[in-house]
């Protein structure tokens, strides 16, 4: 006797249909799964036995061959469990093949018979057009994120059978619509900040071109603080990005909210001890997504930048150009979405004040300091500012700075601009747009040129400072070419980090 | 070919022995001369009395007699050809005599360039190796203004103020002139071997001080900048100055340790005022609180040695163009008083002058372009002489 009941796993971010197939016949009795199954599902045995008897369902007694259709590729995870459960059910013709046949299975089971959730429902869910999809009643509200019609959810096996065969009517699912209203509570304010102008122009500019960001400052100047404060002053992700977004959540199993749709920006922390694993992905069989694609289209946080491990920084490079990132192993590969705005934090020298006079490292100790953060990541950072702790007037001031709602409405025009007149933010503006777009006015390049010669501006660095002069130009309502001024602010909100040597100066 | 061995070969192959510290080589080479003294350690010459006494324990007489051998006396001599590395010993008529009345003469000196530049009027300049632009700024002025009034500049190359001195020292601009006949010539006093550069971004000042004046060291070739070495190289150095200008230092370090050997020997210590908010000049204020004469300028030094500080013209042609109106008002505030420290932060800078960002970028970049301001790592520092 002979089942196929649909399902589907994941890679990466991506849900793959597949076919459980279920074969009972003769021989001795036993219980196979073949298709390159991990550990999780070849476990599937004991736990479909046990919620299939103690549903009060039979158990055959016979050489049960459980088959993972389209092989190639390693299976991973217990999703599959409920897939097994229906088919051997089929095949022991307790439900009927037909009233299986629109339907597609993605729950564990427990012990008892109750359904589980598994990782990554959304992708799973996405991959399964064409089906009607069953999943465990907790990750309802995520399934029909993707997919509003076709989710069914029931709370056991038991349930599941006599809703097959249409003796009772599918369970109505209460809905949750209110979005994202658990979301918006942990976002912070950026009125919280006191003075500090500069680093909160930086966070403006770099919301609005999304220009990546590096704060320099002594411990307790609050580069942590503003950085929270970006996500604020960010513009609520549209559905495709959203939807995005909660598909590498659901991949990674992070908590999805209960409106279905993550629509606030991301913010991700990793702390420093982070592996190279950890950061880009992969490590499963089911290529989990890593910090990089977890703050996609939201912001990627790394405090103490010098803390981490070199190689996990310099692994950033790639990302940080393509917007995404390729995971190759010798049985898969996968490209998973990476397109974050990054915002890095550290202290300018070992003793952490910094500022000369007050700092008491010499040139070799705080060269070698700086030098952990390879030149061409830090290269891409279109900002740098040096943040200080602010003064104890301006702390003890009743006067609030500006909201970030007041910020993100200017965020939100600057970006309009931007995508109106290219097409794409002001940081992925390629070298030819850059002349087409942000033509520089005499003075400007008479600015800029003076810099290059000094040797204080690379090629790269060039480039990167047309493209924040741009977005400052943008913000400020200058829709022309890029003036001076322009350019003269973004070369002071990127600031050289390497203390003057020996040699710099005559 | 076979090379006559001198005197100054036998020194420097004592000096290059393990075992045999500062200490008893002196004591060995006050009653000995080299080629003796490597006699009575390879045990071929009675020793003085006081000098047997020395070398009466067992265990280092006998250490001393092993490495005492022909081979060693060739390599150091060799490594000495090689680095044009040149040796004199206490009693040795090259050996300078200021430094043969000290406390604590080194027995042997090693030196490159030319030794005679100990003989002119000597002012050492010392400080911090992490120094404010200011502080860089006043090292670097009085190295070159001292250089110009025909006075040797003495320092140990270290990083930080050590190395600007030198820098003010040896700028080409001083060098290339007809009238370098007259320039002071710079002396440095290291704590490594001279064949051992340290630290290493200062090589190319090591060699200008060496092609202008002298570089000089108590350690035989080849020796590595070990720790204790320093503040026994701050003893020769304090031996040799006649004033002793500290730039900026903090309450304890290694400039402090130079000021206090200064002190045993009565050489005339003078501090450069700094903000008392800044901990860079918490050493040298305290300093100046003790009794120190303050300099603010090279005059200051002049007057101090006795010479005439009037043919000391102050430079009154400033090249740098003046700030506009605006710009000076923004230059004004880096003098100002509320400011915790010297170096500010744009965010300061912006809160105290309320001009938005971009103006306050024109302004900086001017400032900057025109030599009134620099950039140090992300704190914007004046440099120059105050505006008066």
């Amino acid at each position: 006797m002979f089942a196929s009941m649909r399902s589907a796993t994941l890679l990466g971010v991506q849900g793959r249909p597949l076919d459980v197939e279920v074969h009972v016949g003769v021989g001795l009795p036993g219980f196979t799964i073949v298709g390159q199954p991990d550990e999780a599902c070849r476990e599937a045995r004991d736990r479909v036995r046990a919620a299939l008897l103690s549903s009060g369902l039979s158990w055959p007694n016979r050489r049960i061959t459980v088959n993972l259709a389209l092989g190639g590729e390693r299976k991973g995870g217990a999703g599959l469990d409920l897939a097994i459960a229906v088919g051997l059910l089929v095949t022991q013709e307790i439900l009927a093949p037909e009233c299986c046949s629109d339907f597609a299975f993605l729950a564990e089971l427990g012990l008892d018979g109750s359904l589980r959730s598994v990782p990554g429902v959304v992708p799973l869910v996405g991959a399964l057009t064409d089906r009607q999809v069953i999943v465990a009643p907790n990750c309802v509200s995520e399934a029909r994120a993707v997919s509003r019609r076709s989710v069914y959810s029931v709370a056991t096996l038991g349930e599941l059978v006599s809703c097959l065969q249409g003796d009772t009517a599918w369970p109505q699912v209460i809905p949750q619509e209110h979005e994202g209203s658990n979301e918006s509570a942990d976002v912070v304010d950026m009125s919280d900040v006191r003075g500090q102008p500069a680093a909160r122009q930086a966070l403006e500019i770099a919301a609005a071109g999304a220009h990546h960001l590096l704060f320099i400052g002594p411990p307790g100047a609050g580069k942590s603080m503003l950085a929270r404060r970006l996500p604020g002053i960010l513009p609520q992700l549209e559905a495709d990005d959203a939807l995005m977004v909660t598909m590498i959540h659901s991949a990674a199993n992070l908590a999805i909210p209960t409106g279905g749709l993550i629509r606030c920006p991301p913010f991700r922390s990793p702390h420093h001890s982070a592996s190279m694993i950890a950061m880009v992905g992969g490590g499963t069989a089911a290529m989990r997504p890593g910090e990089i694609s977890l703050a996609s289209n939201g912001v990627l946080f790394l405090d103490e930048l010098g803390e981490f491990a070199p190689s996990v920084l310099d692994a950033l490079r790639q990302p940080l150009e393509d917007g995404l990132v390729r995971l190759s192993r010798a049985k898969s590969s996968v490209t998973l979405p990476a397109k974050f705005l990054l915002v890095g934090a550290t202290n300018p020298c070992p003793c952490g004040e910094g500022a000369p006079g007050v700092c008491v490292c010499d040139e070799r100790m705080r060269l070698r300091y700086l030098r952990r953060f390879s030149g061409p990541l830090l290269d891409r950072f279109d900002l740098r500012v040096a943040v200080n702790r602010p003064d104890v007037d301006d702390l003890l001031a009743d006067e609030h700075g500006e909201t970030s709602a007041l910020v993100a409405s200017r965020v939100a025009r600057a970006r309009h601009i931007a995508m109106t007149r290219s097409g794409c933010l002001n940081s992925m503006l390629t070298a030819d747009l850059l002349d087409e777009h942000a033509a520089l006015t005499r003075s400007a390049m008479q600015l800029v040129r003076s810099q290059l010669e000094r040797g204080r501006l690379t090629g790269r660095g060039y480039h990167r400072i047309r493209r924040v002069a741009r977005t400052i130009a943008d913000l400020q309502g200058d829709l022309g070419s890029v003036d001076e001024q322009h350019v003269a602010a973004a070369l002071a909100l990127r600031i050289g980090i390497q203390p003057i040597l020996l040699g710099d100066q005559s | 070919m076979m090379r006559v061995t001198t005197e100054a070969d036998f020194a420097a192959a004592l000096a290059a022995l393990p075992l045999l510290g500062p200490q008893r080589l002196r004591k060995l080479l006050a009653h000995h001369m080299p080629s003796e003294a490597w006699a009575v350690i390879r045990g071929e010459h009675h020793a003085n009395p006081s000098v047997a006494e020395l070398f009466s324990r067992q265990f280092l007489g006998h250490k001393l007699r092993e490495r005492a051998t022909v081979d060693h006396l060739d390599a150091t001599r060799d490594s000495c050809t090689k680095s044009d590395i040149f040796t004199t010993f206490i009693g040795d008529d090259n050996y300078p005599p200021i430094l043969a009345v000290d406390l604590a003469p080194p027995a042997v000196l090693f030196w490159c360039g030319d030794l005679d530049a100990v003989n002119q009027r000597r002012v050492g300049i010392i400080g911090t190796r992490a120094a404010t632009a200011a502080g860089r700024y006043m090292a670097t002025q009085l190295g070159h203004d001292l250089t110009a009034q025909g006075i040797a500049v003495i320092s140990g190359l270290a990083r930080g103020i050590d190395a600007w001195a030198h820098r003010g020292a040896t700028k080409p601009s001083l060098w290339d002139e007809p009238g370098s006949l007259t320039n002071g010539r710079p002396i440095a006093v290291v704590a490594s071997g001279l064949d051992v550069i340290y630290p290493r971004e200062n090589s190319q000042l090591w060699r200008d001080v060496q092609r202008h004046g002298v570089v000089m060291s108590e350690s035989p070739p080849g020796t590595p900048p070990e720790a204790y070495r320093f503040p026994l190289r701050n003893r020769i150095l304090a031996a040799l100055c006649e004033v002793l200008v500290v730039v900026e230092s903090r309450v304890t370090g290694g400039s402090m340790i130079t000021v206090e050997e200064a002190q045993k020997r009565d050489v005339t210590i003078m501090a450069v005022p700094g903000s008392p908010r800044t901990s860079c000049a918490a050493g040298t204020n305290l300093l100046l609180q003790q009794g120190c004469a303050p300099v603010v300028e090279v005059a200051d030094v002049l007057v101090a040695l006795g010479l005439d500080h009037r043919r000391c013209f102050p430079d009154l042609f400033d090249p740098r163009h003046r700030p506009t109106d605006a710009d000076e008002r923004i230059l004004k505030l880096f003098d100002d008083e509320s400011f915790g420290h010297e170096a500010v932060t744009l965010d300061q800078l912006l809160v105290r002058s309320k001009v938005d960002l971009v103006n306050m970028a024109l302004a900086l970049g001017r400032l900057e372009a025109d030599g009134w301001v620099v950039n140090n790592g992300g704190w914007w520092e004046a440099v120059g002489p105050s505006r008066a």
